[in-house]
């Protein structure tokens, strides 16, 4: 895939700044978020919880509600900011151009209506199509995500379905448009494990079949690992680092990173003690000095107190906002 | 060695009566009306045996019934049949007032650390609950607050935080909060319900080194219920893999993950993502779901999913059977090679 070529980049996120004023203090949720995602690219986007990796995806399509606000930065899908767009622009973007699958595919379809009608609705909006052909582009796209019966399953509610069917629904709504782009938020996360890997093979083979882009969040490293063309890793709402996925999984410059990779057991070796991570993450309304890391790194030295590590380029084309980076192959 | 396990389960069963109304049970055939009562299988005929320091994981999809099976043990639910032997003695049928001494030698961990602990006590007194329970001697009693500080300095809390409500701790720290409440009463056996499934990955490593380090220091033996085979992988000893309420097959950990035979489980291993590149390891992939366990379909539970049923797989339900090396699988093709063919 196309790498670096900003000039072609379908979607160009700038040192985007999304924070929540609440009374306890203002949460900065995303401070300072930068990346890029090519045509036909998978991203993924991983981090632990408040890391600010779903705060990035609803910033994208405009989701962020009082009391959060996007405070600064540029969200561009193929040149156009979607941040100083207005409501009406974004409404046509939502569902064309980005669509959006989220966790939990109990919540994020209507109880109320079948099936076939939340998805005549896409079409409805985004389409010029007439009653019969959007019917039609409903029943094949529901059989495209391995549904059978479709014409019949068209007229089911939800709740008829079972877990990886809705969130198979779901997906199909989120192909119906044709979208650039496809934020998944942690799609599989609900899913048992033989079902996650029918709906992840189902994601690659939509999106390469319509040439779409997509980006991953998830806390799963195994999963992002298996799915995308290169990692971004938050930490306390910011990029600690990013690059090629195996580049990235096998020589992680960031300690954060290896410390995340390494704590997570694997069948493959087996290990008398897992290494952990020690302590958690920090409150993120009240964020240490210098790197928000170094309370809980083992490389942390004086440097790390005063100054925030901006990112920079590392071996292996990696991107990381480390003073004491890792060397490649190099262990906590 | 020759010790008897601290628990040891035979043929449990466990059922449940699901309601409904009057009218949707109502069923109209060709015999006429009649009033139905479903039933959910949700365990069906689980054996298994845990020694003294040994951990035991069941693994296996939502709604497999290994929750249940640990619920079942734990005297939450009442069995519909079967042996649950703790320390040799079969507490299947015993009430609340005999299970209080055995309580004091199994206890649980739950999976929620938000719901398993109650918002309005202070954590010494969530800690300190289950001794007192045990205690009623005034003089053993005194010695209750020494223990649970010790208890909280044990497994990573400090001193000051026995004062606080659960409210003001982070998800990790609440399962150390509830490992301390289970290991008030010095247990042989914990009772451990996907402890780790809703923490993130840096903690939940954090969290099954403490459990490892407490069973070599307290000699435990873990009933470990997970979804999750790389977290099985690194903490069993032996793992049995449960499909729609049945024990489908059972072994040591190392011939599990070289050697499984089950397709279930061999689909298991293929579908688990990892961030290692790929090992060669075939690829069994799974269509469909879950059947119903209100329904369960006869002859072999999986045959509905499994890509080698055949016939027979339809007839005759496959038993548990010894392959060696301890381990033990129930399906059709131990016995037809032949029809293996991948």
């Amino acid at each position: 895939m196309m790498k670096d070529a900003a000039n072609t980049a379908l979607l160009t996120v700038r040192n985007l700044r999304t924070y929540f004023h609440t009374f306890s203090g203002t949460v900065r949720a995303v401070d300072g978020v930068s990346f890029e995602i090519g045509q036909g690219e998978v991203m993924g986007l991983v981090g632990e919880s408040g890391g600010g990796k779903s705060v990035v995806g609803f910033s994208i399509l405009g989701l962020i509600d009082s009391p959060g606000k996007i405070e600064g930065g540029e969200i561009l899908l193929e040149g156009r900011d979607l941040v100083t767009a207005g409501e009406d622009h974004l409404r046509h973007v939502r569902g064309r151009e980005i669509s959006m699958v989220f966790q939990d595919p109990m919540t994020s379809l209507n109880p109320l209506h079948t099936v076939g009608r939340q998805m005549d609705e896409v079409l409805r909006l985004h389409s010029d199509l007439r009653a019969d052909a959007r019917h039609k582009a409903c029943v094949d796209m529901l059989e495209s995500v391995g549904i059978s019966r479709a014409a019949e399953r068209l007229k089911a509610y939800p709740h008829q379905f079972s877990g990886g069917m809705r969130q198979r629904v779901v997906i199909a709504i989120a192909m119906l448009a044709n979208p650039k782009l496809i934020i998944a938020d942690e799609p599989t996360t609900a899913l048992d494990v033989t079902i996650q890997s029918q709906i992840l093979k189902l994601m690659r083979a939509q999106i390469a079949d319509k040439g779409a882009s997509m980006i991953l969040i998830t806390h799963d490293l195994a999963v992002v690992s298996e799915m995308a063309d290169h990692i971004t890793v938050l930490y306390c709402g910011n990029v600690v680092e990013r690059g090629a996925t195996r580049d990235l999984i096998e020589t992680p410059a960031h300690p954060y990173t290896r410390g995340l990779i390494d704590s997570i057991p694997d069948t493959s070796e087996r290990l008398d003690r897992l290494s952990q991570i020690p302590g958690s993450v920090p409150d993120i309304r009240n964020l240490p000095q210098g790197c928000n890391f170094r309370d809980r790194c083992p490389r942390a030295q004086a440097l790390c107190a005063q100054k925030e590590p901006p990112l920079t380029p590392q071996h292996n084309g990696l991107m990381a906002a480390c003073h004491f980076p890792l060397h490649p192959g190099e262990r906590l | 060695m020759t010790q008897a396990p601290v628990l040891d389960v035979r043929d449990l069963e466990m059922h449940f009566a699901v309601g409904g109304g009057l009218l949707d049970r109502l069923k109209l055939d060709a015999k006429g009306i009649r009033l139905e009562k479903p039933i959910v299988h949700a365990v069906n005929g689980v054996s298994l045996s845990i020694a003294q320091g040994e951990i035991m994981a069941l693994v296996g999809e939502s709604g497999c019934g290994k929750s249940t099976v640990a619920k079942t043990i734990a005297r939450i639910y009442e069995p519909t049949k079967g042996k649950i032997r703790i320390d040799g003695k079969d507490i299947a049928n015993f009430g609340f007032a005999q299970m209080l001494p055995v309580r004091a030698r199994m206890q649980m961990i739950f999976q929620d650390p938000y719901a398993s602990l109650n918002p309005r006590q202070r954590v010494r007194d969530i800690v300190a609950e289950p001794l007192l329970e045990q205690t009623k001697i005034a003089q053993e009693r005194a010695a209750v607050p020494e223990k649970i500080a010790r208890l909280l300095a044990r497994v990573g809390l400090n001193a000051e935080h026995a004062g606080r409500y659960p409210h003001q701790f982070s998800g990790g720290q609440r399962q150390r909060i509830g490992i301390a409440r289970a290991l008030s009463v010095t247990p042989g056996l914990i009772i451990a319900d996907e402890p780790v499934s809703a923490l993130d990955v840096s903690i939940q490593a954090q969290i099954l080194n403490l459990m490892k380090d407490l069973r070599d220091e307290f000699g435990l033996a873990y009933l470990f219920i997970s979804h999750d085979l790389s977290v099985v992988h690194h903490i069993a000893d032996k793992v049995g893999v449960m499909y729609l309420g049945f024990m489908v097959e059972n072994a040591p950990r190392d011939v599990l993950f070289a050697r499984p035979r089950h397709p279930y489980t061999r689909a298991l291993l293929s579908a688990a993502p990892s961030v290692k590149a790929k090992r060669d390891i075939e690829e069994i992939v799974l269509t469909g779901e879950v059947p119903s366990a209100l329904d369960l379909p006869s002859g072999c539970c999986f045959r509905t999913r499994c890509p080698f049923a055949w016939k027979k797989c339809a007839q005759e339900r496959p038993q548990l059977q010894d392959v060696g090396d301890g381990q033990s699988v129930a399906c059709h093709l131990i016995d037809a090679p032949e029809r293996d063919t991948r």
